[in-house]
């Protein structure tokens, strides 16, 4: 399965960057999932519960983040599993670029099914997994386009502490970065450095979560 | 491989299965015919904890003209279908299309009213109710409604059925002397999921067409009406040139989703195959009455 997009989302690139690599801002926008945790500097866990016609399968995987460019670009690979459902596995590589006051996002994404989700899912995988991107990027467009930043405040903190949780499982330097990451969601990022960190990160969850997100979805679709 | 455990209620009236879907909500899962949800429980893919068997809700059952309209209860299955004598002289198209769904064992167990509210992509009901500008029924605690077909299906697996709504049903216009059905499907084997499917469903005033719906399964989300063709072959006698203009339209409005096996262009390609058959025997059908 290939799927190739682009979004032109209402907001400037270091906004959309740091949403993209919050886990606040993943959960609240991806369809179904119930969870994004960063376990490692490159790595997040994400669960799902997939909704597909006549498929309910909870899906959890893993998000490997690599050639982080911070604002720019990334490239993810991803791997879920449905339990008896089957896998998806994939790649996918986001790209940012300025569009005016706006930021267009260009995603690619590979994947490939097995088990019975491959057995069976292999019709409508292309459809499903246009359809879960599609879901996921008009709730992120809402997030991002029709608040203002001051606006973004309240529904993001309060799913904070889900993030800082799982932030003493990481390393001290991760955490740190991970804790800038949460916070610069709601605050404006004061330095350049960590504003870079934090949007390769958030790039990278939003990416991987995507990815798997699409895996899923794609494997889900009978 | 064997479903989960799951429990299982089998209501004796529309009053109780609302019940039931209201207090289970998403946990609970309507069983029809099992042509989708047995395979699917069966495979794990679902684990619902409470299947709500309907078949035994008579009021489901059924096939009566209403007016102008012959309307289809929920719990036919295919089979019935496909050997109703009402449906035949009312519907022709509904007979020309059962024997494509599936084998006969599987057509034996689905239903109507199953294939409807799931919605498959590739599925024949869906398609031939969007070509026919059929209208689905849709009860819930609250009332009534009817919905056209072209409304109530919205995006892949997803329709216009609330959850608390269950589908008692759908109906077609009674067929008149000056409409002409097709409906044709191409797929690997005989039974199998088809790559592509066409339903036309068309009135004419001698040779030249009043009306002609396209209503292609299998190439997008949800049954694919091709409204812009459509609109070419309004008032056109079908002969050879303006099919050939109807299938360079269809290359360029038909976006098909590609599957594991078969490319857009693939579907597209077949598609108008489809198309190319199904106008070109209409053409030659009116021709023949004409004279």
């Amino acid at each position: 399965m290939e799927l190739t997009g682009e979004v032109v989302i209402n907001a400037a690139r270091t906004r959309v960057w740091i949403a993209l690599n919050d886990p606040a801002v993943l959960t609240a926008c991806i369809p179904g999932c119930e969870a994004v945790e960063q376990v490692g500097p490159l790595e997040k866990t994400a669960r799902m519960l997939v909704k597909v016609g006549p498929v309910r399968a909870k899906f959890s995987g893993r998000i490997l983040m690599s050639d982080v460019v911070e604002s720019e670009r990334c490239a993810m690979t991803f791997e879920g599993s449905g339990g008896a459902a089957g896998m998806a596995r994939g790649r996918s590589q986001v790209e940012l670029s300025d569009e005016g006051e706006s930021t267009r996002l260009h995603y690619t994404v590979q994947a490939s099914v097995a088990g019975k989700l491959g057995l069976v899912g292999g019709r409508m995988i292309d459809g499903a997994a246009k359809q879960m991107a599609d879901q996921f990027f008009n709730a992120f467009q809402l997030h991002l386009a029709p608040a203002q930043p001051d606006a973004d405040k309240l529904p993001t903190e309060s799913k904070a502490p889900k993030s800082a949780q799982v932030q003493p499982l990481v390393t001290h330097s991760r955490s740190e970065d991970m804790t800038v990451a949460g916070a610069t969601v709601t605050r404006q990022p004061t330095s350049k450095l960590t504003d870079d960190m934090e949007w390769l990160r958030v790039k990278w969850f939003a990416m991987g979560v995507l990815a798997t997100a699409i895996g899923v979805w794609l494997g889900a679709q009978l | 491989m064997k479903s989960a455990a799951f429990d299982y209620v089998k209501p004796a009236a529309m009053a109780e299965l609302f019940e039931l879907l209201q207090s289970h909500g998403d946990d609970a899962r309507i069983l029809a015919g099992g042509q989708t949800l047995l395979a699917t429980l069966n495979m794990r893919l679902s684990e619902p904890k409470l299947v709500i068997d309907i078949t035994g809700l008579q009021e489901l059952r059924g096939i009566h003209q209403v007016g102008d309209r012959l309307f289809i209860g929920a719990l036919t299955t295919h089979t019935e279908i496909e050997n109703s004598a009402l449906v035949s002289q009312h519907a022709p198209m509904l007979t020309m299309a059962a024997p494509h769904i599936a084998h006969r064992a599987i057509r034996n167990s689905g239903t109507w009213g199953g294939s409807i509210a799931y919605g498959d992509p590739a599925a024949e009901w869906p398609c031939c109710l969007c070509a026919m500008d059929g209208h689905v029924h849709l009860q819930s605690p609250n009332g009534s409604r009817k919905i056209s077909a072209t409304d109530f299906f919205i995006d892949l697996y997803t329709t216009a059925l609330a959850p608390d709504e269950v589908v008692v049903g759908a109906d077609v216009p009674l067929a008149s002397q000056a409409d002409w059905f097709a409906f044709d499907e191409l797929a690997r084997r005989h039974g199998d999921y088809a790559v592509a499917g066409l339903a036309v469903a068309a009135s004419f005033t001698g040779k030249v067409a009043q009306r002609v719906n396209l209503a292609f399964l299998g190439i997008g989300t949800i049954p694919w009406r091709a409204r812009r063709t459509e609109a070419l072959l309004v008032g056109k006698t079908l002969d050879l040139a303006t099919v050939e203009i109807a299938v360079a339209s269809l290359k360029a409005e038909l976006d098909p989703l590609p599957d594991l096996t078969h490319s857009p262009e693939t579907k597209r390609h077949l598609a108008t195959v489809l198309a190319r058959r199904l106008l070109s025997a209409a053409h030659a059908n009116r021709s023949a009455i004409a004279v």
